[in-house]
Parts: C-alpha cells; structure tokens; sequence
C-alpha cells in the first residue's frame, strides 16, 4: 500500500482526487484541508507521496512542500494544479516537488500519474518543458531571466529533452533522437527537477519573492 | 614611421645633398647670367675723380661709407656725334649706392635722392634721366657725377650709359621689372599671404606656426613699402628699424619652420630673436645712421644663420619623413642661401662685382615653396575631412541601424515581456476563481453521475487551458503550441478509449513563423480540436491519426497538419440525417482556416475522414478578434 497524504482545501476535489485513488487498492490515502491539519499528519509518519495544492486557507502549499522536502527527503511531492501552468508548477518545481497533477484529470489517469511516481517517473507537461528551456535560452543570451529560474546546471542532453517534450515527441521518439534507452528518459527528468530545485531557504524565499510567487 | 637603418639614412642623406648640389649649380648659372644692359658703343667708362683727382675706371668701388658733406665727383666726357636725327638722348645708371647727383654740361638733371626706391641700397634699382635737348652739344658734352653714399654701404658706381633714349630705354625697363616692380609683386603676394595667415592663426590659435609666418610676412611687406630718406626726420629712426627688420623676419621664419615641420622648440631659440631686437633698439634710441651700423654688423650674419638652420631643419624632416613638401622647401631654401652668400660677399668686398643683390628676389622662390607646402597641407586636410566625414557617414548610418534593429528588438522584447506578464496575471486571475470553480463543477458532477455538464465543465477548461497556453512566446514555433495540445488530446481519448497515432514525419517539425501570433495558434489548434472531437462525437474511430510534416512548396517550405481516424466517413451516411461536419462545425473549421491564411482539405470515406491543414508560407495578420 502506498501511503498517499493529499492536501486540497475544495471538498468536492479532494473527494474527487480520494475516489480516483481509492478505486484501486494501492493507495491508502490521507485527506487534509489545512497547512495546519496536513503537518499533524506528516508529524505522525512520513507518507510516501504527499499531494498538495497551493492556495490553502490558513497558508501556502509552497511552504508544506518546501518542511516536507527537508524533513522527509523519501517523500516524493506532487502538486495539484488547477491549469498545470507554470507559475504553479515551476514554483512547486522549484521547492522540492517532483510532479504535477490537474484537478481536473480522469481518474484512471490521476492513479497513473501517482503510480508512476513513485516508480521514478516524474509527469512532465509539455508547457512546462517549454517554459524551461525558454529559460536556458534567456539566461545563454545574457538576458537575466525573469523568472529566476536557474537553469545553468542542465546538461546540453537535458534541455535537447526538454525540447522534444516541448514539441510534443514521445519519450520512445526522443530516446531514439539522442541515442537513449526509452527507460531512461523519465529518469533525466527527474534530475532535471532535481537541479531545479532551490537549495537552501533564504534564497527560496528571495527568489519567490522576486518572482512574485508568494505575496508577504 | 618605420625606423631607418643607418645605411639607408646615409643615401638618403647623399641623394638630399646631391640635390641641393644641383640647386647651387643652377644658381650659379642664373647668377652668371648678364643683367639687362645697353650695346657697349654708349657706355662711359673712364672718369676722374675728384678729390683725389685721379683717373678711374666704372664700374668703381668708393671705400668711403659717408660722403654727405663733400661728395666725391666723377668727371666723364661723351660725345654727340654731328648729323644724327633730332631725338632725345639720357643718361643711365644701372647701378649705384647709395645717391648721385648728375650733371650735365653744369647743369644738374637728376638727384636720385628724391626717389625713395633708389635710395634703397638693398634694391639694385637703375636710374635713367632724358637730358635736356637745349643742353646737349653736338661733339663734346661733360658729364658729372656726384655720389653720396651714407651707408651702411660702402659707395659703388656702376658703368654709366649716355646715348639715345631708345635705345637705352629697353635696358632700363627690363631693370626696374627685375629689381623695382618684381618685389612690389613679391610683396602683395605676401601681404596677401600675411592676412591669409593672420586669419588662420586667429581662427585656430592652437597653431602658432600661422602666427609666426604671418609675422615674418608682415615684417618682409613693410621692408618694401618704408622708404628710405636720405634725410633726418621724425620717423626716420622708425623707418630705418623697419629697412633693418630682416633678422627679425628670417627668426619668425625659423620659428615657422620649427612648428610648420612639427619639431620641438627649444628654448635657446628665443635668442634667435636677440640681433633682430638689438639693431631696433638701435633704431629707436640712436636714429638711423647707429642703426645702419648695427645693421650691417648683424643682420647678413643673422639672416645667414637662420637660413642655414631652416636648410638643415628641413633637411632633417626630409630624411625622417621623406615627403615631396620638405624637398620643395629645402630646395628653396638652397636657393635663397646661395643668393644670399653672394649677396654678403659683395658687401663686403669679398667678391667685388656689379654689386647686384639679389637675396630678395630670390625669397620669392621660398614664399612659392611655402606657398605650396601650406596649399598642399591644407588639400591633405580637406582630404582628410573628406575621407573622415564620409567614414562618419558610414559609421552614423551604422549606428542608426543597429540603433534601430536595437529598438525593434526592445521593442519585441517589451512586448513579449509585457505578454507574460498580462499571461501571468490572467493565470493567476482564472486560476483562484474560474478554474476553480470549473474544476469543483467537474468533481461535483462525478459525484451527481450528471455526465454532460461534467463534460462541458472540461471542455471549459480545456479551452481555458488553450487559451492560456496561447499566449505564451513560442517564438513563432508552432510545434511547441502542439505539444501541449498533443497532452490536452491525449487525455481526451485515453477517457474515450481512443488510441492517439503522433507522427511527426522527417524533416522534423514545422517551419517557423516569426509573424505567428496568439491569435494565429488559437485558431490552428481550435481548428485541430475540431477536427479531433468530431472524430470522437461522431465517427466511432478506434485510432486517430496526427501527422505534422513539411513539404517543400514552389516559394518555399509549408507546414502540414493532417487529422485523420478510422471510422465512418460521414460522406458515407449521405442522405441520412443532418451530417455534422456539413453543419457548422465544417463552416468553423473553414473560417479558422481562411483566417490564418491555411488551406483547409477534408476527404471523407469509408475509410474515415482526413483534415488536411496546409499552413502559409506566412500568416495573414489578424484583423478580427479570434473567438
């Protein structure tokens, strides 16, 4: 069983997302509506996947995922989007998660996606492909990016799959352009979050900050 | 400027001095050519003098340098011979210094003092008087001769010439062009020159070289125009220092040629300006008869000097910079030098000949010189302003241009960032209300089992999706606007258990399109999703088909986007009721297409249906909002 903790203040989302992962018997799922309720539960154990909005009623999902990330290194992170737009998502990316997942997904694919996961494949949408390798392009032409995204520590081979992504190859089609084994595609993506991720939290407060991520 | 070795310095040197050999040797020949003179048949050349009272021969040298009071006389005799036609007959004196008195028959016709020109003994100016029909006898006639001299020079008498004026005349002439009206030419020239040059110097102080030539110019113009009376008079102490200023006008020359040739001055060079200065004080505290003195003690030597040093300055610049101008210069400086060591051989009694000077007229050979160097420096100059305003030309049309594709770049910048930033705010916007909201209706009708507003609910978000993802910068890449909509389509038919076929054929991907715009990939995709949702509402198809290729177009390569599925064509069910792609999502497909400026090709059979979009080789712009 995998041991799911989901976060979502809407109600009939959060029954939505509980139904879509109960279905199947691999999730035991926890439901949270709060920061505060959530880090009640992550204080009792450590779930193995923690699903989180962002605007929550008493704080930001931002900030559960940043505690999560740092107390409990083997929780892999996911954030509900409503659009999967970047702003969330890179912002998520950017605090430790490894995933997104639309509010609105079929049911069959929400439990893929959360299976998947935890199998080491990250979910990575077109869009936020695009959204970073249009970053490396900025900060290789000596434009400061807008975002503060960092993304001088991906390898030339990383932004070549993030550009397939982007252009809407398959994994298959991309692993055979670069000379990869299809199985490890998702796993460079998971680096590619990884090296996203900010490090330490004074510059993630800053670099939120300067992106208008989160208003004090 | 490269620098030389010696050997090459050495010809150098050599070629320079050969050069000026030659100059000295035509100079000799100029000076060896004979001043303008009547037949000999008239000429006087035996005279007695009184005092001593003895018999001398002209052209005579008179040792005495002041002879005011008691002038010597020379006693001649000419004869009129009996029988020749009645026509006037004169008296020439080619040469002289510094006055005569001359008389004939007892009766004095000409007093050269009363002409300011001939009373310049650095101007070899001749003297003609007609005599008198009433006084000329026919054989013997006396002829006397009273010279003055009152220095610097010592006195000299020329051979003198009686005999028909017409004959005489010519000789006369040819001398006062040569020695009387040439230097007057020289001098407007320089006087011209000297304004000129005032000018310049006013006009650009930073180049005193113009102030010091127009200096030595001006000094060179009043030395022609002061007379020289013979006479005591208020000014003539001012005149005399004016007469003696060719020391202080060669230094300004040496100073010209200092700053003209770019050399560094040194300081000693002032003393250059000491002679020049003591014969004005001279002058001005001691009249002219002191100033004469000081005059012929130190103005030859100064001029001397100060020629030699220009000769060995230029001389120098020619070797270091080996241009045309410094020959030219030194050319004439060579000239000027020759003529002016003759001229102070003659004066003092050296090389005593018809004491003929002609330093001054050969300083025209320098002004000329210099005339051309400033001519040429100034052509270079307005060559140079030329050349470097055409460069500017170039460089500021450069400018403008980088200027303007910096602008235009700005400005696309701008727009793409004032874009994202509109995207992220509407995001934003939607994201904590509408999406929500459509996202609760979403869950909400799962739970209800109401399947259709679910379903429009999505579709809502799909759409809200589309949009929002239209508006990003992809750089005119419409493949990365289809890779997002590959995942939004994916998802459609995984829920409808439809297998999606993405084939994105050699050459990879599309062209791209710079003039491609929001609203141009909101129509494109709408189109697709279209396309795609009637294969899923109404053909029953198990596979869909994408195929993204670029053909090669007569001007150029297009993009082709084809939507294709495997089940009943709806040509098919003709006749049956209402057809939904001949409805109005046919018509909609048409007027996204027509919008774009795509080409739209739908083919429906048995097989299934294909849309076949071709893109433009570039989009129309959108005049209309997009819906």
């Amino acid at each position: 069983m995998i041991e799911v903790l989901l976060v979502e203040d809407d109600a009939p989302t959060r029954w939505r997302l509980q139904d879509a992962l109960g279905a199947t018997e691999e999730f035991a799922v926890t439901a949270a509506a709060t920061v505060m309720e959530a880090r009640a539960r992550l204080s009792e154990a450590a779930p193995r996947v923690l699903l989180t909005d962002l605007q929550l009623p008493d704080g930001h999902g931002l900030d559960l995922i940043r505690e999560t990330r740092q107390r409990h290194p083997e929780t892999e992170i996911m954030v509900i989007s409503i659009l999967g737009d970047e702003e969330s998502v890179i912002a998520a990316i950017r605090q430790g998660a490894t995933g997104y997942l639309l509010k609105d997904a079929f049911p069959t694919d929400i439990a893929a996606t959360v299976r998947d996961l935890v199998a080491g494949h990250s979910p990575i949408s077109a869009s936020i492909a695009r959204f970073i390798v249009r970053r490396t392009q900025a900060q290789s032409d000596a434009v400061p990016a807008p975002q503060g995204l960092n993304t001088a520590r991906l390898t030339p081979r990383e932004i070549d799959i993030l550009w397939g992504i982007a252009k809407g190859f398959s994994y298959a089609d991309i692993a055979g352009h670069l000379g990869l084994s299809r199985q490890t595609v998702p796993g460079h993506i998971k680096n590619i979050y990884r090296k996203l991720e900010v490090n330490t939290r004074g510059e993630a407060v800053f670099e939120a900050l300067q992106q208008g991520l989160i208003r004090l | 400027m490269a620098p030389l070795g010696a050997p090459r310095l050495a010809l150098r040197l050599l070629l320079y001095l050969a050069l000026q050999a030659l100059v000295v040797v035509g100079c000799l020949g100029l000076a060896a050519l004979p001043t303008p003179e009547p037949p000999p048949r008239w000429q006087l050349t035996e005279a007695r003098l009184e005092p001593p009272g003895a018999a001398v021969s002209l052209p005579h040298h008179h040792g005495s340098r002041f002879t005011m009071a008691d002038p010597p006389r020379y006693g001649l005799a000419f004869d009129r011979p009996p029988g020749l036609p009645e026509e006037p007959w004169s008296v020439l004196l080619p040469r002289f210094t510094n006055g005569v008195a001359v008389a004939v028959n007892g009766v004095e016709i000409l007093d050269s003092r009363r002409n300011p020109a001939a009373n310049r003994p650095d101007r070899s100016s001749p003297e003609i008087a007609v005599i008198p029909p009433s006084l000329l006898r026919e054989g013997r006639n006396e002829l006397t001769v009273r010279l003055f001299v009152w220095g610097p020079l010592t006195g000299f008498l020329d051979r003198i010439h009686v005999g028909p004026d017409a004959v005489l005349r010519p000789a006369y002439d040819q001398r006062v062009l040569l020695f009387v009206t040439l230097p007057v030419v020289l001098a407007a020239w320089q006087s011209i020159l000297a304004v000129i040059l005032a000018m310049m110097w006013l006009m650009r102080r930073h180049e005193p070289e113009y102030g010091a030539l127009a200096a030595s110019m001006a000094i060179g113009v009043m030395q022609t125009f002061i007379s020289a009376p013979s006479g005591q008079s208020l000014y003539a102490g001012l005149n005399a220092v004016l007469i003696a200023s060719a020391p202080l006008e060669s230094a300004f020359g040496v100073l010209f040629f200092v700053l003209f040739l770019g050399l560094r001055l040194p300081r000693i060079a002032v003393l250059l300006f000491l002679p020049g200065l003591i014969i004005t004080a001279t002058g001005l505290f001691g009249g002219p008869g002191p100033v004469r003195t000081a005059y012929l003690m130190l103005g030859p030597a100064t001029v001397a000097f100060c020629l030699v040093l220009i000769a060995v300055l230029v001389a120098l610049a020619f070797l270091q910079r080996r241009d045309a101008i410094s020959l030219v210069l030194g050319s004439a400086v060579t000239v000027v030098l020759f003529f002016c060591v003759h001229d102070i051989l003659s004066i003092l009694d050296i090389a005593p000949d018809r004491r003929m000077f002609f330093s001054r007229l050969s300083y025209s050979a320098m002004v000329i010189a210099i005339g051309i160097g400033l001519t040429w420096r100034f052509a270079r100059a307005l060559n140079q302003v030329d050349s470097f305003a055409g460069r500017m030309v170039t460089l500021v049309r450069e400018a403008e241009d980088k200027l303007r594709a910096t602008l235009a770049l700005d400005e696309e910048r701008a727009r793409a960032m004032a874009l994202a930033g509109e995207r992220t705010r509407l995001m934003r916007d939607l994201h904590d209300g509408l999406g929500g909201q459509l996202v609760s209706i979403v869950a909400l009708s799962e739970r209800q089992r109401a399947e259709p507003i679910g379903e429009a609910a999505r579709a809502a978000l799909k759409d809200l999706r589309l949009v929002i993802d239209a508006m990003d910068d992809i750089g005119g890449d419409l493949m990365l606007a289809l890779g997002a909509w590959r995942e939004r389509i994916a998802a459609q038919l995984r829920a409808h258990g439809i297998a999606l076929d993405w084939r994105v054929l050699p050459p990879q991907g599309l062209p791209v399109h710079p003039e491609l715009r929001p609203g141009h990939v909101i129509q494109i995709i709408r189109l697709l999703d279209e396309a795609v949702t009637n294969a899923v509402k109404h053909a029953g198809a198990g596979t869909i088909t994408v195929e993204i290729e670029t053909v090669a177009a007569a001007d150029g390569d297009r993009g082709r986007i084809s939507v294709q599925d495997d089940g009943r064509g709806f040509d098919a069910k003709a006749g049956s009721a209402a057809p939904p792609l001949a409805g109005r999502g046919l018509a909609n497909m048409r007027r996204r297409a027509e919008r774009c400026g795509a080409q739209l090709a739908i083919v429906s059979g048995a097989e299934g249906t294909r849309v076949t979009l071709d893109l433009p080789g570039r989009f129309a712009d959108l005049e209309a909002p997009g819906d």
